[in-house]
């Protein structure tokens, strides 16, 4: 093996989830201290921890390609593991790990670059015949182009970001009259979340599926593909629940779309693991939409189903080995669900919700993955993303994995934040969800509640009310009601209070 | 005063969407559905917190505000908010609430702490119901605060390119 240490460019839970493989396969891991989490849960799986707490710069060291260099080349890490986000999907810090005689454990900076700019990917899917939706041939500059356009291929249409992806810099326009600000809003997130503000306009497809294959190849030209996820469980383009495989596909469209995708892949001389994205529409026609060149955050899913590590076989074919399986040896087995338990107050639209963790319970079982990046006492800081932990529940089909996690939902205890369990919850009974035919307008279209409860939760909570007011403001000899006083308290207080009833 | 006091035999907590529950004292370690008693116990231990154990089954509970008679509880992961009355306070709010005349402003406030990218609106702006008024990004998402009413901007306090934490005001808007 020429890859002795990896520098684990990131946090969280994909850094644990990276450096559990890298520890199976004997190969040490750098990982970096910052000084926004420096007791971070990903800090205790490294076996090298580069301490970055000084640096107060703006920028996040994940983000700072020299920086991260430097750190590599400071501890002696002859690999870099991008993880997803940050620089996962930049050519240049693939290009300067190259230059500086490190292994970027990922794709080629070619493969990166095409498929990352999405005018470009747009015309070499044109060139190879792949399905895809109408839209403008490259960029558009301003908002009386986009709108001459629109009219050519009809609304409603979708502006998406040249250089974008996971969700950001996308807007619908649904009529001529909506183009001027929609273009500059996403224009404007465009240039914020990718320094680029290009961006380009697509026919939008009304409900459709979000499909996508997982892909891997080597650098010896052999791609294969590992069936299918469905993640049309969506909010602002955001997923929130995955499964793979997806109720919607039967073996011959799957082996159809898989093929589109090889070609895809083929299409850039792509090696490592990457992510062929489809729209489906209702009448299963698909459309190419987009490649991610990283790991995805909802890989395990494919994992549970073909028993295949991806992160083990990312490293594989960046240290220069042939693919061991061929296209024959991947059988897709049994059924798996990812829910996405965020930091998000589900009764406020999924709004943020930082905090800190103050006790966090998951269960346990054969059917059951945890991949997580925090423990209790771990604070769920603003500056990054709001993921608590991933909840991967296997079953033998369909209706057996939603089962098995619809109990596991009831065993995973969370308190500090408020969490997107209470979504799940109510997802999980949901009859379009049981059907399977939900869509990426299911959140926005078909729920006018995000949340389950029970009949008597309301009955229980107005109970515990009445007790608490009791409490502080009647005692049994002498009734007195202190309205003028009223106090904060921490409801972390509240175990030593109530013990004392 | 005090023999007044002392008459409370009844406590109602009115729920933030008006729905009303009413408690008689001293409050029983039970609740009654139709015909039968089920026992509510609030417990905590090391491994799980504060719970309520109800019908054979755990439901984690937290006070995440309390201040004077309101209380906000998160009840298995989803909110409520109550505001517990007595009988005499009950009519007094009766009494009060027909009273005040319907708020004459709308007042705009951050829903989560993050940071104005845009204001999209000014003093004397005419606004229609939906209409996006300020853009403010939180944990790397855009979002659009929309304006609830139709009417005119009377006041903006948002600011772009700055910080602001959850329930700051943002706008003030005259339907």
């Amino acid at each position: 093996m020429k890859i002795k240490r990896i520098l684990i460019a990131n946090r969280g839970e994909i850094a644990v989830r990276i450096m559990k493989t890298a520890h199976i396969m004997n190969i040490e891991t750098v990982a970096i201290q910052t000084a926004v989490e420096p007791n971070a849960m990903y800090l205790s799986s490294a076996d090298i921890i580069f301490d970055n707490t000084d640096d107060v710069s703006e920028i996040p060291v994940f983000l700072d390609i020299e920086k991260l260099i430097a750190i590599a080349l400071k501890t002696g890490a002859n690999a870099v593991h991008p993880g997803y986000g940050f620089l996962a999907e930049n050519a240049y810090f693939a290009q300067k790990c190259k230059d500086n005689s490190i292994i970027f454990i990922g794709p080629s900076p070619d493969a990166i670059y095409k498929m990352g700019n999405k005018t470009i990917a747009r015309k070499i899917a044109l060139a190879s015949g792949i399905p895809m939706a109408m839209g403008s041939e490259g960029n558009i500059s301003n908002e009386e182009e986009a709108v001459k356009i629109a009219e050519k291929i009809g609304y409603p249409v979708i502006i998406k970001a040249a250089s974008g992806g996971g969700g950001r810099g996308m807007r619908i326009v649904r009529q001529s009259e909506e183009m001027e600000k929609m273009f500059i809003i996403a224009s404007k997130e465009a240039e914020k979340a990718f320094n680029d503000p290009s961006v380009f306009i697509e026919k939008y497809i009304e409900n459709p599926k979000h499909i996508e294959f997982q892909i891997l190849g080597d650098t010896k030209g052999n791609v294969i593909h590992l069936g299918e996820r469905e993640c049309s469980i969506q909010r602002k383009h955001q997923k929130l629940l995955e499964e793979a495989p997806s109720s919607a596909l039967d073996r011959n469209l799957r082996n159809q779309m898989g093929k589109t995708a090889i070609e895809i892949a083929k299409a850039v001389n792509y090696h490592s693991a990457g992510t062929v994205e489809f729209l489906l529409d209702s009448e299963k026609n698909f459309y190419f939409m987009e490649m991610n060149t990283r790991i995805q955050v909802e890989h395990p899913v494919t994992e549970s189903i073909t028993g295949i590590d991806l992160i083990e076989q990312q490293i594989l074919i960046a240290n220069g080995e042939e693919l061991r399986l061929t296209q024959k040896d991947i059988k897709l087995k049994g059924w798996a669900i990812e829910c996405r338990i965020n930091a998000e107050d589900v009764q406020a639209g999924f709004a943020p919700d930082p905090g800190k963790i103050m006790m966090m319970n998951m269960p346990t079982a054969s059917t059951i993955r945890i991949d997580t990046g925090v423990q209790e006492g771990s604070a769920i800081v603003p500056s990054y993303d709001s993921m608590i932990a991933k909840l991967i529940v296997s079953g033998k089909d369909r209706r057996d994995a939603i089962r098995n996690c619809k109990l596991a939902l009831d065993k995973v205890w969370i308190k500090g934040t408020k969490t997107t369990l209470p979504f799940f919850r109510m997802l999980m009974r949901h009859q379009k969800f049981q059907d399977g035919s939900f869509t990426t307008a299911f959140i926005e279209k078909d729920l006018d509640k995000y949340y389950l409860n029970s009949e008597y939760e309301e009955l229980l909570a107005a109970w515990l009310s009445t007790k608490l007011f009791i409490e502080e403001n009647l005692n049994d000899d002498s009734i007195n009601i202190d309205f003028e006083h009223g106090k904060e308290i921490s409801p972390w207080l509240l175990n030593k209070r109530l013990n004392q009833f | 005063m005090t023999s007044d006091k002392l008459q409370i035999n009844k406590l109602y907590a009115l729920s933030s969407e008006n729905r009303k529950f009413s408690f008689s004292l001293p409050l029983k370690q039970s609740i009654r559905i139709g015909k039968r008693n089920y026992e509510v116990k609030l417990k905590s231990d090391e491994k799980y917190g504060t719970y309520i154990l109800w019908k054979n089954r755990k439901y984690p509970v937290e006070i995440i505000r309390s201040r004077q008679n309101k209380y906000e509880i998160l009840f298995n992961d989803i909110s409520y908010t109550f505001t517990v009355e007595t009988p005499f306070s009950l009519q007094r709010m009766k009494v009060l609430n027909s009273k005040k005349s319907k708020a004459d402003k709308e007042y705009i406030k951050a829903p989560m702490p993050g940071k104005i990218i845009d204001v999209l609106v000014r003093e004397g702006t005419c606004v229609s119901r939906g209409e996006p008024l300020v853009i403010l990004e939180a944990m790397k998402m855009q979002n659009e605060i929309m304006s609830p009413v139709s009417g005119t901007v009377v006041k903006v306090t948002a600011k772009q390119n700055t910080s602001v934490m959850k329930d700051d005001l943002l706008v003030e808007i005259k339907p």
